[in-house]
Parts: structure tokens; C-alpha cells; sequence
């Protein structure tokens, strides 16, 4: 079956596939807004890209065509261990002093985009076939590289998804409240904020990931594309420490029913208390620091997640996202975390090597100046 | 009699404070699953982020800006026979660091790391220098490893208890391997990168950095911290330091966010005019 769907890949035209895309910048996904300086003076990217196609020996084909042997014994594997909510869910087990035990490397990892596409609006699940369609689709197309808009060759080193533990899910969204599977209109407020957040030409208009503030823009955990999203979990009786692989956050979760930390008290991870239903670790995080931009949210950011074993090999995330000041209602999203194999993380020193953020300041800087050099010459 | 009794106390109390023996007769509580218990909040409360070595007060850097706020307390040192074994050429790589310790040049290439102490830029400081920064940091403990979290910057390491662990790439916190003898803690430590410092003298280390740590609870709120460094690179011979450490027992006591890159950004990105909105024509 995965042979013949690997078949239909390229043919098929991906609707949900350029959806992907919502998932790696989420920032990017409000509509009717005016894009950022630099898309704006973006013009000619089509002219550059195509240039760059036709400069290169290799194609998106080619590349796959590399890797296609390990690509397609990965997808037969990974179509065997769908993650079907409507399941069943496994007790979870536990620790030597009675607690779920949820420790261990895991992987916030999804090919599902975050919102779910237009074209199956009114859809929230797939069947298990049209799961591992939509999966293998996704696969191939992360599988191959295009040799226009290649920066780091992921594959190569192994850090794609594809070469990851991510599996078929049953899911057409990542959001699973509102029912629509979309992030909820922003409110006037929100809208605002979010325009103000549009990445420019200054360094304090970029992308907190960018500057090395917080790994994947920060809690929630929204997957991104690129596979960065290894997680460990340390548990004691009295702490659950989150360590993400990206820019090394660490969040500390107090396990002792404590009060949140004063209003006054606020910081780029937030401040996160934690108690147990039944098998499931609830996190409470608030005093989001003011500077900590997020969709249009700001400090005022409520955020619960839930963190539940649900396999010997699958921890569920669950977050909910709640800011009236932003948001028209609270929303949530559902991402299975396969276990990490192999297990471990790196040390993660964004900061310290950031060369990336001087060339993108530059690069912004480039094209704003270029916009504004194309627009007196219009005036004239 | 009553003050021979007083005299005595004074003195047993004195062989214990002065006494490493006596302290670590100390046999401390234990975790679920059976070790020495060193999780908690803990903090040293020397001056050796200023110098490892002994030291008068200092105005710091800026004092024409910060006066007393930037100023640096005098200290006694936390080495061994209050001296570093450099080799010649590090002697004068000191004193080098040491007139370029503020100087901050952010570059896209390695150029960056030749002036200004990590600590200034918000870059992780290594081992053992974060043991000894004036900020708390927080030791979790699992029968696999031990995680050690820092308050300053967020840096955590995991020291691994299981099994030992290559260094797989050269790091600034370096790759832990740890083991119990007794009731201390022993830690090794390697695998680090060349951008080291350990104190705001422009002291410092390379990559053939070697730590041995030994963490010794010597009362339920003291722990001994001892390090034997080695870095053929850069000294003729291995070195030891030893301070206290102390937890913190507040009851609302918690490790903050200290993320400085914000707070350094400005300092950093500035120069290259990253705040201006205008835009010169011809850059």
C-alpha cells in the first residue's frame, strides 16, 4: 500500500502539504493583514528561486531519489503506529513512589498543520487510510530537498522529520477546540499587536527563536517543521523539569501546590505550577513577561497544558491557550510526542553563535532599503 | 565548672568549623532511591566570579557609569596555594583578557570570542566558573542523572550516573560523568570548548579542559565543593579549588529567569545599528 501511495505523491498536489507551513510560522498564518517589510520588497523571489533551479544539477526528485530506499522502509514502519485518538488509551505506568511516570526523551514533532486547511473544513478526522496517505505524502515531500530553497541540507544529517519517530495521525488539524481546527479570531486588540509583531528591519522586531530568547518561540509547544523538537522530561516527586532541545530552555514545574509567583514576577518561559489527574500532569503557566510576543499575545498569555502517557512509547501533549485581550475564545491543541530513539539532547548555545541574527538583520535591512529605493523611484 | 563547660563547647564547636574531617563525618539524608541526597537550592557566597584569586576591592569596569553598583568586594582566593600554574604564553593571554574583559566586538565568525568575558555577553560559563557566580542554581536528582540547572542564563547540565558518556562535541558546559564514593559526589568533566573563562580577571581555560568535581554535603544546609582542573594547554600542572556551598532555605525560595540575552542585546547589536527603523539608501 505504501508503495503505491509513495506513486500518487508527486502527483498529488498538496493542499495539506503547503499547509505545513502554517505549523513552521505560525506568525504567518493570519489572514488579511499586510505582510512584513521584508515579503513586501520580496519581489523577484519567484525569478531568484527559479534561477536557482535551473542553476543546480540536482532536483527535488533527485534528491529523493537518494534517500528513497530508507525513505520508504521508514513510512512502511511508521504506517503500522497511527495515532488514533478515538482509541482506547493505555494506563499509564508509574513511579517507584506512586505517580504517572512520564520521564523520559520525547518528541514534539507533527506533520499535521496546526490549523486545518480549508479544503477539508468540517472534517476533524481522517479515516486510518486516508491517514497514511496524507502521512506518506508528507514524508516524500520532506524526503526531497529543493535545491532553490535549501539552507541547511536537514537530511543529510538526519534531522528531518522523516528520519524522526513521527507517525500517521488520525488528526486533520493540530488544534482540536475550537472545533473549526483554526486559531479563533484575534480581537481588534489582538489584531493590532499582531501587525506590531510583523518581523521588520530592526533587531527587536525579529523572532524571539531568531534572537536566541526562547527555543521554537517558547511555550506552547507547537511542532515545527524541521525536526528540533526533542524534549526530556526529569521527574522527582516534588519537580517535573522540561528541558527543550531548542536554545536548551529549561522549564522548572513545582509539583508542591505553591501559588503562582507575584504579578511582578515575569519571564520569557512563564511561571509554571503543576498538579496530577488521575494520570495526567496539569501545568499552569502565567507572568509571561511583556516582551514575550506570541500569535498576538503578549504577557497576558494563560496557558494549561497536560502532559499523559498513553502508550509505553507515546506521551500526549495537550495546551490550551487562553487571552481574551487577543483571542475571541480559548484555544487547544492535541500533539502525540513519540519517545525519542535514539535517546539524548545537545547543548543547545543559540546565543553565543548567533551569526544567524546579524545576517538576517542585514538581509531585512538589504530589502527594506531596496523597497524604499523602488518606491521613491515610482514617486518620481 | 559552668565555664569550663562554655570553654569546651567553644572548642569542639571550633574543631568543627575548622576540622574537614570532623564536617564530613556528616552523614547526609537520602533520596528514594538510596543516594546522598544533594537536590535542593544552592549557592556560593565567594567573590571568585571576580578572581579566583586573592584579591583587593575593585571599582569594575564603568565606574564612571555604575560607581559602587559595578564595583567588585576584595576576596580571598578559592585556589589552592593562591596561585595558577600558567604556561608563559597564557600569563600574557591573561593580562590580554584581562584590558579587553568589556570590550564586546559581535561578529558572524569566530572573531566574537576574542575579547570581552563570556559572562558580559550572556554566553553559559562553563565549568567550574558556574558554580561560583553570585547566582543560586538547583540540582535534581534521578537514579540515571543528576541535573544541575543555573540560574544565570538557564544553563543546565546533566551529570550521567548510569554510564559513562563520550563528549561527542566540545560544548561550554562541558560533558558529566558522575559516581558516588561515599557521600560525595564525584564528577568528571571534559569536553569543552576554547572560550572559557573563569572569572572576570580574564582567567581561563581551552579545550583540553579536565574538571574533577567532588560535592560533599557536610551539614543539611552546607555542601563542600572541590575541583582538581587540568588543561595541558594552558598549565603546567593540574590545580585544586575548593569553597562552600550553601542552601538556600527560604521557604518561598525558587530558581528565577535570569535571560540575559535581552538585556544584552542592546549592548551587543547597537553598534551595528540593528535599533535604527530608518533605513540608509545605500547600505
Amino acid at each position: 500500500m505504501v508503495n503505491k501511495l509513495l506513486g500518487q505523491a508527486w502527483a498529488a498536489s498538496g493542499s495539506a502539504i503547503s499547509s505545513i507551513a502554517i505549523a513552521v510560522l505560525v506568525v504567518a498564518s493570519a489572514a488579511g493583514q499586510s505582510p512584513p517589510p521584508s515579503a513586501l520588497v520580496n519581489r523577484g523571489a519567484e525569478d531568484t528561486v527559479e534561477a536557482a533551479r535551473a542553476a543546480s544539477p540536482h532536483t527535488s526528485e533527485s534528491t529523493y531519489a537518494y534517500f528513497k530506499d530508507e525513505a520508504e522502509a521508514f513510512m512502511a514502519d511508521a504506517t503500522q503506529r497511527m495515532w488514533d485518538p478515538t482509541e482506547p488509551r493505555q494506563a499509564s505506568p508509574r513511579t517507584p513512589w506512586g505517580d504517572p511516570d512520564l520521564a523520559g526523551y520525547w518528541l514534539n514533532v507533527a506533520y499535521v498543520p496546526l490549523e486545518r486547511p480549508a479544503e477539508i473544513a468540517g472534517k476533524a478526522l481522517y479515516s486510518r487510510e486516508e491517514a497514511v496517505t496524507a502521512f506518506v505524502q508528507w514524508a516524500t515531500r520532506d524526503a526531497s530537498v529543493d535545491p532553490a530553497t535549501v539552507h541547511y541540507d536537514w537530511t543529510e544529517f538526519g534531522m528531518d522529520n522523516w528520519q524522526s519517530p513521527i507517525r500517521p495521525n488520525r488528526r486533520t488539524s493540530l488544534i482540536v477546540d475550537p472545533p473549526s481546527g483554526r486559531i479563533p479570531p484575534l480581537t481588534p486588540e489582538g489584531q493590532a499587536r499582531r501587525q506590531q509583531q510583523a518581523r521588520g528591519h530592526t533587531l527587536e522586531s525579529r523572532g524571539l527563536y531568531e534572537r536566541c530568547i526562547q527555543g521554537n518561540q517558547g511555550p506552547p509547544r507547537v511542532p515545527f517543521l524541521q525536526n528540533t523538537g526533542e524534549s526530556q522530561l526529569i521527574q522527582t516527586p516534588d519537580y517535573i523539569v522540561l528541558i527543550t532541545q531548542a536554545n536548551s530552555d529549561v522549564r522548572i514545574f513545582h509539583l508542591d501546590g505553591s501559588a503562582h509567583a507575584p504579578a511582578a514576577v515575569r519571564s520569557y518561559l512563564g511561571d509554571s505550577r503543576a498538579h496530577w489527574e488521575d494520570d495526567t500532569l496539569v501545568v499552569e503557566t502565567t507572568n509571561f513577561h511583556e516582551g514575550r510576543k506570541w500569535n498576538g499575545s503578549v504577557g497576558g498569555l494563560q496557558l494549561v497544558e497536560r502532559f499523559t502517557r498513553v502508550a509505553a512509547d507515546t506521551l500526549l501533549y495537550e495546551a490550551t491557550m487562553t487571552d481574551p485581550t487577543t483571542w475571541e475564545a480559548p484555544w487547544s491543541v492535541e500533539v502525540p510526542w513519540p519517545m525519542m530513539d535514539p535517546p539524548g539532547l545537545f547543548e543547545f548555545a543559540c546565543h553565543e553563535q548567533n551569526y544567524g541574527i546579524i545576517n538576517v538583520v542585514r538581509g531585512a535591512r538589504a530589502r527594506a532599503a531596496e523597497f524604499q529605493a523602488a518606491q521613491q523611484a515610482e514617486q518620481r | 565548672m559552668k565555664d569550663l563547660i562554655k570553654l569546651s563547647m567553644v572548642a569542639v564547636i571550633t574543631l568543627f568549623a575548622a576540622s574537614g574531617v570532623a564536617q564530613e563525618a556528616y552523614t547526609p539524608a537520602r533520596t528514594e532511591h538510596g543516594t546522598p541526597d544533594l537536590s535542593g537550592i544552592w549557592q556560593s557566597f565567594t567573590t571568585a566570579n571576580w578572581n579566583i584569586l586573592s584579591h583587593p576591592v575593585q571599582p569594575g569596569p564603568f565606574a564612571e557609569q555604575l560607581g559602587a553598583w559595578g564595583a567588585g568586594r576584595a576576596g580571598f582566593g578559592i585556589v589552592e596555594g593562591n596561585e595558577l600554574p600558567y604556561q608563559e604564553w597564557a600569563v600574557a593571554e591573561q593580562q590580554r583578557n584581562y584590558e579587553n574583559r568589556a570590550v564586546v566586538n559581535v561578529t558572524n565568525d569566530p572573531s566574537r570570542f576574542d575579547t570581552g568575558d563570556p559572562e558580559i555577553q550572556c554566553f553559559r560559563a562553563g565549568v567550574p566558573r558556574a558554580n561560583y557566580m553570585p547566582y543560586p542554581f538547583q540540582i535534581f536528582q534521578t537514579p540515571e542523572q543528576i541535573i544541575i540547572v543555573y540560574e544565570y542564563k538557564g544553563a543546565y547540565r546533566t551529570i550521567y550516573m548510569d554510564e559513562d558518556r563520550p563528549a561527542l562535541d566540545a560544548s561550554w558546559m562541558g560533558t558529566s560523568n558522575g559516581h558516588w564514593e561515599g557521600n560525595t559526589l564525584v564528577v568528571d568533566v571534559q569536553g569543552f570548548n576554547e572560550h572559557l573563562w573563569l572569572d572576570r580577571e580574564g582567567n581561563f581555560t581551552s579545550d583540553a579542559l579536565h574538571v574533577v568535581e567532588r560535592w560533599t554535603p557536610v551539614s543539611p544546609y552546607h555542601m563542600r565543593y572541590e575541583a582538581t582542573i587540568e588543561d595541558p594547554n594552558v598549565f603546567t600542572r593540574p590545580w585544586n579549588m575548593s569553597f562552600m556551598l550553601y542552601r538556600h532555605v527560604e521557604e518561598n525560595a525558587e530558581l528565577k529567569e535570569f535571560n540575559c540575552v535581552p538585556i544584552v542585546e542592546p549592548m551587543m547589536y547597537r553598534p551595528l545599528g540593528f535599533y535604527e527603523e530608518e533605513v540608509p539608501l545605500d547600505e
